[in-house]
């Protein structure tokens, strides 16, 4: 950012001008008074703000096509890095996608300095504040807060009182509005396990690749060095006596409205992702499933809410957290971060009272404040809301209940009437608060930029007594009708933060935590049985639907050519094939209508032996697993999900989009194959993959060529079974060279069965299936695949094949039979989950 | 249950409290929470402590709660189809009698504001403010004026409640459970003490005096001619009400009494949910059943 800074450029765009910003201009006075809107980021006077100019040439230059071009590039890298949030559709876990816009907010490295110094001083008289309210609580006690104030909200746990918590507050965030003034003010604090950090990040991978050219020439502050403070801060919370101290990042689960950011940020700090099943509790300490052991947990980053992580002592019918979390970190044994206590520090009612609790502790004037605000259990406060309750926002101090925040001046004469008796009934439960007017920043819509209101939230975390505030943030930008809350669930759309570097910046700015790593040792990566089994299933459900798409293809093709001429070799061939797909896929169809069948078979979401079933529960387990994942296995997944989802009629060809989807299923497996290293995780997930095939072939082995047929059909159909398994070229070399075996069956079983040394043969299915078994260290299973694999080594072809073939139909059924007691075997010894957990029964019945 | 000045002479007891749980199969691993020993209080004395829990237990800690009670932790990590926790303590126990004529000075409402005044915020506050189980209600707080209102002298008013909830609810177990609300409770007109020290709690509030929840156990006379039988005695619950001063005054409406030196007090909190005296997680293969027997021996030394 240097020339672009001359502010003639601003002064006469008209040149250049593509009248984005003109209109823009003209929205911005279109609306009526409104006690929710502000200034604007963009526009002051009618000008550009001299601070936004690179900004806004960009926008100018891009004009509304250019602008509508980024926000649909945006929407594409979106889905194809997968980023979502919240839950929805049929099964609950297929959820929306993120709403990003193209533009950034952009923010000067002079301003940000000063909000910077704001968000320390206030996370650290946050982190002071906690710690007086669960140890001596001399602010109650002496009435600087008032006792109801702490004692009367949700997050105050009695539970946790007195538990000294190494490292208090590890992290936190603000949201933050600027007011009419220019300056920025707080709307809410997120202390307990505050999210948003994973797509800070996310939102900037996106935007500077929309936006690449302006990003090349403007110096902006990187947010990477922050996750290594981040990560750093984490760990050194862990109790002293662990060396090489173990994170976790307790997760709800996929099924969480954030589970993106959660599995996103756990990679960004290098922490697996657990969910509770992935832990348990053993004297006093908590420890990290793995097969066959226990790992030791030092410290769980908690994305849990507090009241579910422990069902002993707090919600009892919490499967989330862990019986005895509580007393774990009383003894010091595990750090819990933030504490579960934390919570209390969201409480809206603490905001009339922190710049006197500023100088209480602290002795300084409290800088990053919120708008003024009453308490209303004081006579003089209650007084004050109630005679200005139309112009005022109300907000219970239970926030979450049944009642939320409301502005009286929204509120019809009666709605108010029933609110003030509300708070007269109950008036310490109560605050009145001025309203922030937000300021707006343009949005990119169909209809050109329009004027969204900004709430950006802001990210620090505390590592040796400093606080680190991350170099940008999430903003959030609502477009439509001004409510009070400003947030993703709301519908607003998220923007990317560039704070600028300041002109003498060195290098590394925005890089505080970048030192020597303290952990020179990670400690070995473990696989919990939930990761195991997700793993393993990702590969099956990939591998079911390469299979799936391959016999299909097939089967398409065979009724495109044979399915009119009822009774001929070919038709009756296809028949077959037909056959044996329905068998593997356990698809019902009418046999009348061998193309629609073909494509229920492909396309029907609801039918588990589907293509597309296949597909979308490779979709979920590999949501569960993120966190292991190559990011580039998003874009591949994307794809595969759109070309599924609009399968052609009758009438259309479905060859090119089996094509599609196959390359899509390659390029999964090239994703996995090439990202990852072959430890456990590599074992469980191409333990998967072997398996399915082996299983598979001999499935479609079973149910074609082991049947003796007249010959004439025989050859068509093993000529359609070797091209389902990808060997028909292979055979007709070998035949025109005259080096295989003579007759399509031989070539068959040999290519099929026996041959080690082509991909899709059973025989080499289970040699890798033995290596995968060893990775996971599970020798038992390996020596019984061996076994296996020993066994179809010794078949002999010729013999197999004579007669009616049903010697043929007894090898498959005992390879069959092995390699289900091989899948149920993994399954039971590897993938099990806890036993289940239930709270016993009080009773109050036996008293007197 | 009658009262009489020699309820309020010092005596020693004995206490034997065993709690037994018994699995249809078996339970893996266990995580309990209890209050083990009991607090001291102005008005007793313990003189010793000892819990015995079967199976042996990997980890048993003790901290001091929010409210100043002992709370313990136990977690059991061997595979057992029963669970036994058993305390056994010896107390020395004299309440003085309260002085309800001297509180009589200051009426229920000018007490509350002189607490509000002088008591201690956190004390104050705490015990005045909603808790889980004693939730402000409109039923309730109609209930409390048709028995006692703001006006009345603070003494009086301590004993006419605990005379008013005694008359008009009848003891009757099995018909509450821990779920039951204080509106549900005053449409039944029938509970345990639980339930009636709840009333009185929610009562007491509603006029603006912090009221706690103390659970603990209260000595039991067999019917005349009869022989006490062994466990036959109960964990017992009341109120016990701030009043200006600097005291508590500790009411029973399960009996229509103020507290003597027949009552042993384990913990208190705001309600039964804070002092729960035994709850637990067990990690079980099956979903068996499970059955729970108490047995209690308050036995005079």
């Amino acid at each position: 950012m240097t020339s672009s800074l001359n502010p003639a450029a601003a002064a006469a765009p008209a040149g250049a001008s593509s009248g984005v910003l003109a209109d823009y201009r003209g929205r911005l006075g279109d609306h009526g008074p409104d006690p929710l809107l502000g200034s604007d980021e963009l526009i002051a006077g009618g000008d550009v703000r001299p601070t936004q100019l690179l900004l806004a040439d960009a926008i100018e230059a891009m004009g509304q096509g250019g602008l509508l071009a980024a926000r649909a590039e945006t929407r594409r890298l979106v889905h194809d890095d997968g980023i979502r949030y919240g839950v929805g559709g049929i099964d609950g876990i297929r959820d929306r996608h993120w709403r990003l816009d193209p533009l950034p907010v952009v923010l000067t490295s002079e301003e940000w300095s000063g909000l910077e110094r704001g968000i320390q001083q206030r996370a650290t008289l946050l982190a002071a504040l906690l710690e007086d309210l669960y140890g001596d609580r001399l602010l109650l006690r002496r009435g600087v807060i008032p006792a109801e104030v702490v004692l009367g909200h949700p997050g105050f746990l009695r539970q946790v009182d007195g538990i000294r918590s190494r490292g208090g507050l590890v992290l936190g965030a603000h949201d933050l509005g600027r007011d009419t003034d220019g300056t920025w003010r707080v709307l809410a604090d997120r202390t307990s396990a505050p999210s948003g950090a994973g797509y800070a990040m996310a939102n900037r991978r996106v935007t500077t690749r929309v936006l690449a050219g302006l990003h090349r020439s403007t110096e902006l502050a990187r947010l990477r060095g922050f996750f290594h403070t981040m990560s750093a801060a984490v760990r050194e919370a862990a109790p002293p006596t662990s060396e090489v101290p173990r994170v976790v990042l307790l997760s709800p689960g996929p099924m969480s409205e954030t589970a993106y950011d959660q599995s996103f940020l756990a990679s960004l700090l290098g922490f697996p992702l657990a969910e509770s099943d992935d832990l348990m509790l053993r004297n006093g300490r908590v420890w990290l499933r793995a097969a066959g052991r226990l790992e030791p947990v030092d410290v769980v980053l908690r994305r849990v809410d507090p009241e579910y992580c422990d069902s002993l002592d707090l919600r009892a019918d919490s499967q989330l957290g862990l019986p005895g979390l509580v007393e774990a970190t009383r003894q010091g044994n595990v750090t819990v971060a933030n504490p579960l206590g934390a919570q209390v520090l969201e409480n809206p009612g603490l905001a009339p009272f922190l710049p006197a609790v500023a100088q209480a502790l602290l002795g300084e004037d409290l800088q990053l404040a919120g708008k003024p605000a009453w308490w209303c259990g004081d006579r003089d406060g209650l007084a004050h809301v109630l005679a200005n309750i139309d112009r005022l926002v109300l907000r219970p101090i239970a926030t979450g209940g049944e009642v939320e925040a409301q502005l009286g001046g929204h509120l019809s004469a009666e709605g108010r009437d029933r609110l003030r008796r509300r708070i007269e009934s109950e008036p310490w439960a109560w605050i009145g608060q001025e309203p922030l007017p937000l300021s707006t920043t343009p949005v990119v819509t169909p209809t050109g930029l329009t004027p969204g209101r900004l709430v950006l939230r802001t990210f620090w975390a505390e590592r040796d007594g400093e606080r680190h505030v991350m170099p940008g943030g999430l903003a959030r930008a609502a477009t439509g009708p001004s409510q009070l809350h400003v947030s993703n669930s709301g519908g607003a759309i998220a923007k990317d933060v560039w704070v600028l570097a300041p002109e003498t910046a060195e290098a590394g700015w925005g890089d505080p935590g970048v030192r020597p790593d303290l952990v020179a040792v990670r400690p070995r990566a473990v696989v919990a049985p939930r990761v195991a089994d997700n793993l393993f299933w990702l590969g099956r459900y990939a591998e079911r639907a390469e299979a799936a798409g391959r016999i299909l293809r097939v089967c398409d093709d065979l009724v495109e050519d044979h399915a009119a001429r009822p009774g001929t070799p070919g038709e009756q061939a296809m028949r077959a094939l037909l056959a044996a797909a329905t068998a593997i896929t356990r698809v019902p169809g009418d046999p009348a209508q061998p193309r629609q069948h073909v494509r229920t078979m492909v396309s029907d979401p609801l039918q588990s032996g589907s293509l597309r079933y296949a597909a979308d529960r490779l979709g979920d387990a590999a949501q569960r697993v993120r966190d292991q994942l190559s990011q580039d296995i998003w874009h591949v997944l994307s794809r595969l999900d759109r070309t599924l989802a609009h399968v052609p009629s009758d009438e259309h060809q479905l060859q090119p989009r089996l094509y599609d989807v196959l390359e899509s299923l390659l390029a999964v497996s090239g994703v996995i194959a090439e990202s990852m290293v072959r430890d456990e995780t590599w074992g469980f997930l191409d333990g998967g993959i072997r398996l399915e095939r082996a299983q598979f072939t001999v499935a479609l082995l079973a149910s074609t060529i082991a049947h003796e047929r007249p010959p004439i059909i025989d050859g068509q159909l093993t000529e359609a079974v070797l091209e389902v398994g990808e060997s028909i070229l292979t055979h007709r070399r070998r035949t025109v060279a005259g080096e295989g075996p003579v007759w399509p069956i031989h070539s068959a079983v040999s290519l099929l069965l026996l041959d080690k040394g082509n991909p899709r043969s059973v025989a080499f299915s289970v040699d890798r299936l033995v290596e995968d078994l060893r990775l996971v260290g599970d020798d038992v299973l390996a020596a019984k695949a061996e076994a296996l694999a020993d066994h179809i080594a010794r078949v002999d072809l010729v013999e197999a094949c004579t007669g009616d073939r049903s010697g043929l139909g007894e090898i498959l059924a005992e390879v069959r039979a092995t390699l289900h007691a091989v899948s149920d075997d993994l399954t039971r010894r590897r993938f099990a989950r806890k036993t289940s957990q239930r709270t016993l029964p009080i009773s109050w019945a036996v008293t007197s | 249950m009658s009262q009489g000045p020699e309820d309020w002479t010092p005596r020693q007891y004995d206490v034997h409290h065993r709690t037994t749980y018994t699995y249809e199969g078996p339970v893996e691993s266990c995580f309990e929470r209890g209050f083990l020993a009991p607090r001291e209080t102005p008005s007793q004395r313990v003189l010793s402590n000892e819990v015995v829990i079967s199976p042996d237990p990997q980890v048993m800690t003790e901290h001091v709660d929010h409210f100043g009670n002992h709370s313990f932790y136990v977690e059991i990590q061997t595979a057992h189809n029963e669970l036994i926790v058993e305390k056994r303590s010896r107390f020395e126990v004299h309440w003085p009698q309260p002085d309800l004529a001297a509180l009589d000075r200051w009426t229920v409402a000018s007490a509350a504001a002189e607490l509000l005044e002088s008591a201690e915020a956190v004390e104050r506050v705490g015990h005045l403010l909603p808790s889980p189980l004693v939730q402000p209600a409109p039923e309730v707080v109609d209930y409390c004026r048709s028995v006692i209102g703001p006006d009345m002298p603070l003494g009086e008013a301590i004993l006419a409640l605990t005379r008013g909830i005694y008359r008009d609810f009848a003891y009757k177990s099995g018909v509450t459970t821990v779920r039951t609300t204080l509106p549900e409770l005053l449409e039944l007109r029938q509970g345990v003490c639980q339930d009636f020290a709840h009333l009185a709690i929610g009562c007491l509030r509603s006029l603006g005096l912090p009221t706690r929840y103390v659970s603990g156990y209260l000595e039991t006379q067999p019917p005349p001619g009869q022989v006490k039988l062994a466990g036959a005695d109960a964990s017992h619950a009341w109120a016990s009400v701030m009043v200006p001063g600097g005291g508590w005054v500790d009411l029973d409406p399960t009996n229509d009494h103020l507290a003597d030196s027949r009552y042993v007090v384990t913990a208190w909190g705001r309600d039964f949910r804070d002092v729960s005296p035994l709850k637990g997680v067990v990690f079980a293969e099956a979903a068996g059943a499970s059955t729970l027997n108490v047995a209690v021996d308050v036995t005079r030394v």
